[in-house]
């Protein structure tokens, strides 16, 4: 029973006569985590708009056909100071800005609240103001905020941009964790690497369509490779002439050394 | 109301407080303090003007304590811009500046009985200054105190209008097609 | 007992009536006793900084800071009054005004931002009124800041303040149409993120921290309202 189903769909932002998605069909499944690869302008955020329902509902443009959802969807955009809410004055209040729009009871707001901030290692900041925090600090913050309304569908846009490589390390175990416990989750990401511990199935996004669809093995591939998308060490081996099969991680790449 | 209305209103009230920095570098005697209030009307509609102006009234009284009875003001600039971005007068400079100068008279007209009955004509160092001028200039009270809120509102408002019209023009047609308000204002609809 | 514990419509009632009275009730005792009402209130210690963030301050006992910001942001209307002024005209619109700033510094050092949202949910308040107040005031700072940064980065590129009214004028068209753009482009983003997290003009949602409204607290704010309509029905039949 899929969490997502986007069969077919097409969509045009207004008055702009090009799509930004042509034809593209994707499933997600609950425990799934599917990442979206891709140039600048392929597509991927407005994927995520449109999983989100928010495109066309908020963002106007035209659709075309279908988008099915299960449960509810949280998004997390990648500009983070334009997604404070202006009415929390503590990152505790924000954080419980979403679970208390949700109407929750307050002791279900004060559970979901606390569990986010120590998944996000933010519980020193909870008294802070958002506005004098830094940008990865409030990074952390916003995907606090939605982590905090238990959705069923997560969707990630670029969600490690602002963050030192530790704090990306904490944001993608907290994925799987969230995996773990039946969160369908997809994710926009040019942190290539990190795609084959992270990610159960890859998604290439080029010119609004759906290139190909595939297991993390998928970051080796040639095409990909020539698109600039491999793994680093993957991009390496093949520089290298270094010959089939391709690692994409160190570990891998290690273990292809010594046989 | 929707969210993004919601939005607008309070971005455009605070920008109006924040463009005193702006002011100040360049020196000029301008409040600039209407600026988020007509913006909010020429691309939403006369509602979102107003609710605007109180806003703008509201928050700049925590920090200037006397601006609270001048919410009548941002109340009557709200409705005269909207009958301007009803006539595109935002077309052009040529069409927003007299637009602004008129306002100006009509935003004086309308504080000086609050400055005269509240004040006493002391809304600001400025305005009592050129009031006391006024009344050396042989004025009556309120005369001179019409004197004093019109020689700083008169520009002010100019200079309001000819931003707003600069900023519209300045929107990415996308952008502005996404304000009910914009284009009309513009005369572009 | 701090005026922090009281809750917030109770504190906007009380800096509502003072300015009030001080126009409704005869110059000058009514004015004398609204300002020294409004004065002592400024010594009420606070909880945390309020709206203006002038509450509580190291090395300062807290009242003092209120009293003092209250004294010197009304001194100047008092110089102002007198040149234009006989003495009487004076003192009486001078009580007046500095009762209405004294009770608006008072209040705005007492009071959290956070807790008058807090009270205007719990008092069933769709999130519009709530959402409007919070989110212009959080943005004044940080559009304050982006202004500055504009300023300071147009000042590195030849920016001054000298030259005509012309020349200046063009300096500020480039100083205030970026920060202008950059607020309306934030506009969409902004509302996308409200709608992600439930968002909803109108709707009810579940109070965080709501103040504590005691009855007694209720029926003072009432009382405070009818005292003021008593003290005008008084002045017009006096009058009349």
């Amino acid at each position: 029973m899929a969490r997502l189903t986007l069969e077919r769909v097409s969509f045009w932002y207004p008055a702009m006569g090009r799509p930004a998605l042509r034809d593209v069909s994707l499933a997600a499944a609950p425990g799934e985590v599917i990442a979206l690869v891709g140039n600048v302008g392929a597509g991927a955020s407005t994927l995520l708009l449109v999983a989100a329902d928010l495109a066309p509902r908020v963002v106007g443009g035209r659709l075309e056909g279908r988008v099915k959802g299960e449960g509810g969807r949280g998004i997390v955009l990648p500009t983070p100071w334009t997604q404070l809410s202006g009415m929390a004055f503590t990152v505790w209040d924000e954080v419980a800005f979403g679970p208390a729009n949700l109407g929750w009871p307050r002791e279900r707001i004060a559970g979901a609240v606390d569990r986010s901030l120590a998944a996000l290692d933010i519980g020193a900041l909870a008294a802070r103001d958002p506005a004098t925090l830094s940008g990865g600090e409030l990074q952390r913050v916003v995907i606090a905020g939605i982590v905090a309304m238990e959705p069923a569908l997560l969707l990630l846009d670029e969600p490690t941009a602002e963050l030192d490589p530790e704090a990306t390390r904490l944001v993608w175990r907290l994925v799987r964790a969230l995996a773990g416990d039946g969160c369908s989750v997809v994710v926009a990401t040019s942190d290539l690497d990190a795609l084959p511990e992270l990610a159960d199935r890859i998604v290439w996004m080029e010119d609004g369509a759906v290139r190909r669809i595939g297991a993390p093995a998928l970051l080796a591939e040639q095409s990909l490779w020539e698109a600039g998308l491999a793994t680093t060490v993957a991009d390496v081996w093949r520089t290298a002439r270094l010959g089939a099969p391709y690692p994409l991680t160190v570990a891998q790449a290690e273990r292809r050394w010594r046989q | 109301m929707s969210v993004r209305l919601l939005v607008l209103i309070p971005a455009a009230a605070a920008m109006s407080l924040a463009l005193s920095a702006a002011v100040d570098a360049v020196a000029l005697p301008l409040f600039l303090d209407t600026t988020g209030t007509v913006l909010a009307t020429a691309l939403a509609g006369p509602g979102a003007g107003i609710a605007t102006g109180v806003l703008t009234s509201a928050v700049n009284t925590l920090r200037n304590p006397t601006f609270w009875p001048f919410v009548v003001v941002q109340v009557i600039v709200a409705l005269y811009a909207w009958l301007a971005a009803r006539a595109g007068l935002f077309r052009s400079l040529r069409t927003a500046v007299p637009a602004g100068l008129g306002l100006g008279v009509l935003a004086a007209a309308t504080s000086t009985p609050i400055s005269y009955v509240v004040f006493g004509c002391t809304t600001t160092g400025g305005i009592a200054l050129t009031t006391a001028l006024g009344r050396a200039l042989g004025l009556p009270p309120l005369g001179a105190c019409f004197f004093g809120s019109f020689v700083a509102d008169f520009g002010d408002k100019a200079v309001t209008f000819a931003l707003v019209t600069s900023v519209l023009h300045a929107l990415p047609r996308r952008t502005a097609a996404r304000f009910p308000w914009a284009l009309r204002a513009v005369g572009a609809a | 007992m701090t005026g922090g514990r009281l809750h917030p419509f109770t504190l906007l009632a009380i800096a509502g009536t003072l300015p009030a009275l001080a126009w409704i009730l005869p110059a000058p005792a009514g004015g004398a006793v609204t300002t020294a009402v409004a004065l002592v209130l400024t010594l009420t210690p606070g909880a945390s900084p309020g709206l203006t963030g002038s509450g509580s301050s190291p090395g300062w006992r807290p009242g003092l800071v209120v009293l003092r910001t209250a004294v010197l942001t009304a001194a100047p209307f008092w110089l102002f009054l007198l040149l234009l002024h006989d003495v009487p005209s004076t003192i009486a619109i001078g009580l007046r005004l500095t009762t209405m700033i004294a009770s608006v510094v008072w209040v705005g050092a007492l009071l959290p931002p956070g807790r008058l949202v807090e009270a205007m949910v719990a008092a069933g308040w769709g999130v519009t009124a709530a959402y409007l107040f919070a989110a212009a005031l959080s943005a004044v700072p940080l559009l304050k800041a982006r202004a500055q940064r504009i300023v300071d980065a147009q000042r590195c590129r030849g920016l001054s303040p000298r030259g005509g009214v012309g020349r200046r004028l063009r300096a500020l068209r480039a100083l205030a149409l970026p920060l202008v753009l950059s607020v309306l482009h934030e506009v969409d983003e902004r509302a996308l993120a409200l709608e992600t997290r439930g968002f909803v003009p109108g709707a009810r949602r579940t109070p965080l921290a709501p103040p504590r409204d005691a009855t007694a607290e209720r029926a003072g704010r009432w009382l405070l309202l009818v005292g003021c309509a008593a003290a005008l029905a008084w002045r017009l039949a006096w009058r009349g």
